[in-house]
């Protein structure tokens, strides 16, 4: 039996949330959660370490039909990755680039990261994605759908029919049992159908007369406003990737004025130059734009030199980068909906364009002022695993650091980027703010993210000191996942099963009838088989609305 | 699910006899087999008309010998847990979530787990 | 080199104005895949239906599917990869040996007739059934159709799949894949996933001997596979279930009678896009599951002594 309560001793608190800074405080966990203080129980002494929130991570793709044909195309990745041995109470798994679903609990959470946010689920394969992430253990999750190349969705903008597109977008979501809304190349996938893209974000999305990259994200974002969802629509910038994107990324940010968004993977947004030679970072113009709109959050999205398996909605970008690399590509259009596209991808320091990127993702988390509006990520798979994260908290906390790592990068990279002049070095503070207090109150889980009383008790207990290659968050001593003790010197030690959060917005009584027949036309399955039932999606938590 | 007369009618039925696994279909059934099987094509109604809820074989058989199913269960957790280097395979006609439990089997007794993928 | 380049069905349905199938007879192995999916059905953007799209059959005999199609080219016997590296190399405008191109049994001007009309469509499908996959070259084969696909996108749009058959080994592949990283052939025996085909693939594993018991579900080997894998099958402790006495039944110690997937089994099985569909059951089976009875006989084997895994290279940590 799990105990019931449970008191962490003599740790060093990092609590940005609620004004903690490193003092010394007793944590008092009773049934999950924290609270003021219990009798009895299990206590563990923290003396000498440090205490984070467990780390929440706002974007990742850790599950469904995308990434189970990344694991099909990439056997080879797996026979030098992480095993974890099959054990009474353990599942099997592998780790590496495209970790297994049990992995990816046991990977997560070893790190100290308990709440997870899949930022890719089509409403057509969400069974999957759900079936996937009840495999999952350990960590809680959420999930994003697809949404900015969804036809019925891009019809109604065209048409001016925003109340309608309100109805619709509320009622897939529910279909899909998703948590939130994301926007991947808004009309740029859809394009792509025909083999092409939208790269111009005010001209018409092939096959459309009115309807604009730019009225896609506005009508989503008001949508996603009126329905008062958690998260604000997240979105993935058109001309992801290409240099000179600057241009789109901060006009992207002009047509979200005044409303909330998350703008995905940052680093991938923020290129300047006009060709693959020319291509600079653009850091210092997207952070000072960045930094003008409070209304956003965003996430780094950072490069980390090595092998990843690229992997994105965006299927017009994946075959240019098919066409750049000669490698394996695989690509899976949605019916309707949305596509994917796949290509495995060697980011190189020695190459100029592969070293532009890596300085960038730096650059942007260090130029953003405001460390609750930008989080820790490397979009996983795509700028590099997220079990990785420790290297780049290394990199944001130690400047000296930095700079050596610089030497080591293409020399004509050096002048492209800005990163050997940024002294900023990142505090405790606001690494538990990038990591876990941030993420968690852009996706709205007030429970997340902080160590109040109320909060769940997520609770990651590091050593005091680095480890052998000076990374202090290497792996924790103890990791606590609602109040249970699930990682303890490494080692797994008790497999529990996260929740899954998801939203049910309201819509129009009649809005079923109104798809039913373009369903019909528009797809190869049954409208009634369409919805996810919620029985299948276990440890289903409906949270409310705004 | 609609009960009308004694028939039970299931709207959008899925066939899973070949990889298309229509979802279209509609099965009347009378309890004991089904009688109709709307939109199937002829492989998908020889499927779905071929099966019965009737009780046709032994509920286990062991070395051939009709048995329970408690027994059979024992027999079989007994020579898997036995074996060093015991076989999983075929998957195909069967659901995903006893695919699920069958690699959970797998792993528990050390063994290979394959479907008809490999011939 | 190597992928796949590939949509949910449909997506050919509503765009697919150019459709090749290749060493494949859904006419009879799939009667609804002309008619629900590829061929006849009006799509949003073909909206003449059948009258909108061009089909071509590509197979070394004129099966039953020859005659819904516009254009059937009969190749040699295990000529397919000759003809595919062909097309791959016409397509970019490369020479070719007209004299290595007569060997196939096809000509020259067939194919770049047949390479002009997939320069011109506007969405091309290509679907292969297993007279690709399982003929001489086997995997080889369906690589260099799935190459071409992939470089054809270079001028326009092309996708392509498999036409996969028996009910749901789509889902086999996906469940497999999520859970151990590889879609088929996974060896657990040091207590973490290893793939080889060849090696640990079930014909190779009971062909050499090294199986000593074998739980066999969904399948029936005793009436399909080769002899002496069968008669490997019936000298070890051999487990069936089945919702039928079946050819492996017989030749096992313990059968367990279950329900039939779909028709009294509910759950979930995926079509071959990897769509996943939920099953309703229309009768009431008077046996379990294979679900259920998988459950009791894993945790059957749990109350019996714990198998540890030995392996020195691995270490269980996760630092």
């Amino acid at each position: 039996m799990s105990p019931t309560t449970l008191r962490v001793t003599g740790g060093r608190v990092y609590d940005p949330a609620n004004g903690v800074d490193g003092a010394v405080r007793d944590i008092a966990i009773r049934d999950g959660k924290i609270v003021d203080s219990v009798d009895g129980g299990r206590t563990i002494d923290a003396s000498g370490m440090v205490i984070f929130p467990g780390g929440v991570d706002v974007h990742s793709h850790v599950a469904g039909a995308a990434l189970n044909f990344a694991r099909g195309l990439t056997p080879e990745n797996y026979r030098a990755a992480r095993r974890f041995l099959h054990a009474p109470g353990r599942r099997q798994g592998l780790g590496g680039i495209t970790p297994t679903t049990f992995a990816t609990g046991y990977l997560y959470a070893g790190m100290g990261w308990t709440t997870v946010n899949e930022a890719a689920m089509p409403v057509l394969t969400a069974r999957h994605t759900h079936e996937e992430l009840h495999e999952v253990p350990i960590i809680d999750k959420s999930t994003l759908v697809l949404m900015a190349n969804n036809e019925f969705v891009l019809d109604l903008l065209e048409a001016g029919e925003t109340e309608r597109a309100r109805h619709v977008v509320a009622w897939l979501i529910w279909a899909a049992k998703a948590y939130g809304v994301k926007a991947v190349n808004p009309g740029g996938v859809n394009a792509w159908k025909w083999g092409r893209n939208a790269r111009v974000l005010h001209e018409p999305v092939y096959g459309y007369e009115t309807l604009t990259p730019a009225t896609i994200i506005e009508g989503l974002a008001a949508i996603v406003d009126d329905l008062g969802l958690p998260h604000p629509v997240h979105l993935h910038c058109n001309n992801l990737g290409i240099p000179g994107n600057v241009e789109t990324t901060i006009e992207t940010m002009k047509i979200l004025e005044g409303r909330r968004a998350h703008l995905a993977h940052l680093q991938f947004h923020a290129y300047g130059g006009d060709d693959w030679g020319t291509m600079r970072s653009a850091a210092v113009e997207v952070a000072e734009a960045f930094n003008a709109n409070p209304n956003l959050t965003t996430d780094a999205g950072a490069v980390l030199f090595g092998d990843s398996v690229t992997l994105t909605a965006d299927g017009p970008w994946q075959h240019l980068l098919y066409q750049l690399t000669g490698r394996k590509w695989a690509n899976l259009d949605v019916e309707n909906e949305t596509g994917c596209g796949i290509v495995p991808y060697v980011y190189k320091d020695r190459s100029l364009v592969n070293a532009v990127q890596w300085a960038t993702g730096l650059e942007l988390m260090l130029l953003i002022d405001d460390p609750w509006r930008v989080h820790l990520t490397t979009d996983h798979p795509n700028g590099g695993c997220f079990w990785r994260y420790p290297e780049i908290i290394r990199l944001l906390m130690d400047a000296e650091f930095r700079k050596e790592q610089l030497r080591q990068i293409a020399p004509k990279a050096r002048e492209r980027i800005v990163l050997g002049d940024l002294d900023r070095e990142y505090t405790l503070s606001d690494i538990a703010v990038v990591t876990a207090a941030g993420p968690a109150r852009a996706l709205g889980l007030t429970e997340k993210g902080h160590l109040g009383v109320g909060a769940d008790a997520d609770v990651t207990i590091y050593p005091g000191t680095p480890d052998g290659d000076g990374i202090l968050f290497s792996y924790p001593r103890y990791v606590l996942k609602g109040g249970e003790v699930v990682v303890e010197e490494g080692d797994v030690r008790a497999v529990t099963e996260g929740k899954e959060f998801i939203v049910h917005p309201p819509s129009d009584e009649g809005t079923a009838e109104y798809l039913r027949p373009l369903f019909e036309k528009a797809y190869t399955m049954s409208f009634a088989n369409y919805p996810v039932e919620i029985e299948r999606v276990k440890g289903a938590d409906v949270r409310p609305l705004h | 699910m609609s009960q009308t007369s004694n028939l039970t009618v299931v709207e959008n039925a899925t066939c899973t006899f070949c990889g298309c696994v229509c979802d279209d279909i509609e099965l009347h059934a009378d309890g004991e087999r089904i009688v109709q099987a709307k939109m199937a094509c002829s492989l998908g109604k020889s499927w779905f008309l071929n099966h019965t809820a009737e009780r046709l074989y032994p509920d286990a058989l062991i070395d051939g010998r009709e048995a329970t199913l408690d027994d059979a269960v024992e027999a079989a957790a007994e020579y898997l847990h036995a074996a060093n280097m015991p076989l999983v395979y075929g998957l195909s006609n069967t659901t995903c979530e006893a695919q699920r439990e069958a690699v959970a089997l797998a792993e528990s007794i050390g063994g290979v787990v394959d479907s008809h993928t490999s011939l | 080199m190597g992928g796949k380049v590939s949509c949910t069905l449909g997506e050919v349905t509503n765009r697919a104005d150019f459709i090749i199938f290749w060493g494949g007879n859904p006419a009879e192995c799939h009667p609804r895949h002309f008619t629900k999916y590829s061929l006849t059905p009006k799509g949003r953007f073909v909206p003449d239906g059948r009258k909108g799209r061009t089909a071509v059959l590509v197979d070394i005999r004129e099966t039953p599917s020859a005659k819904a199609a516009d254009i059937f080219l009969q190749l040699r016997p295990s000529k397919d990869f000759e003809v595919l590296t062909t097309l791959r190399a016409l397509i970019k405008d490369q020479r070719v040996d007209p004299a290595a191109v007569a060997e196939t049994g096809l000509t020259l001007e067939q194919l770049q007739d047949l390479v002009d009309r997939m320069k011109k469509a506007r969405f091309g499908a290509m679907f292969f059934g297993m007279g690709l996959s399982m003929t001489r070259g086997k995997h080889m084969n369906s690589g260099a159709l799935l190459n071409l696909a992939a470089e054809m996108n270079a001028f326009t749009k092309f996708v392509c799949m498999p036409m996969r058959g028996h009910g749901n080994v789509t889902g086999a592949d996906v469940v497999l894949r999520y859970t151990t990283g590889y879609p088929f052939g996974v060896n657990l025996s040091r207590g973490y996933p290893r793939y080889n085909p060849g090696e640990f693939s079930t014909v190779d594993l009971l062909v050499r001997g090294d199986n000593d018991a074998a739980f066999i579900l969904g399948a029936d080997p005793g009436a399909t596979m080769p002899q002496p894998a069968i008669e490997h099958l019936a000298s070890i402790p051999t487990i069936v279930l089945d919702p039928k006495v079946t050819h492996t039944s017989r030749l096992s110690r313990v059968h367990i009678t279950t329900a039939v997937t779909g028709v009294s089994a509910p759950g979930t099985a995926y079509r071959m896009d990897e769509i996943p569909l939920p099953l309703a059951p229309a009768l009431r089976s008077p046996y379990p599951t294979d679900e259920e009875v998988v459950r009791r006989i894993r945790r059957a084997v749990a109350r019996r002594p714990a198998w540890q895994p030995v392996d020195e290279n691995v270490r269980s940590a996760i630092a």
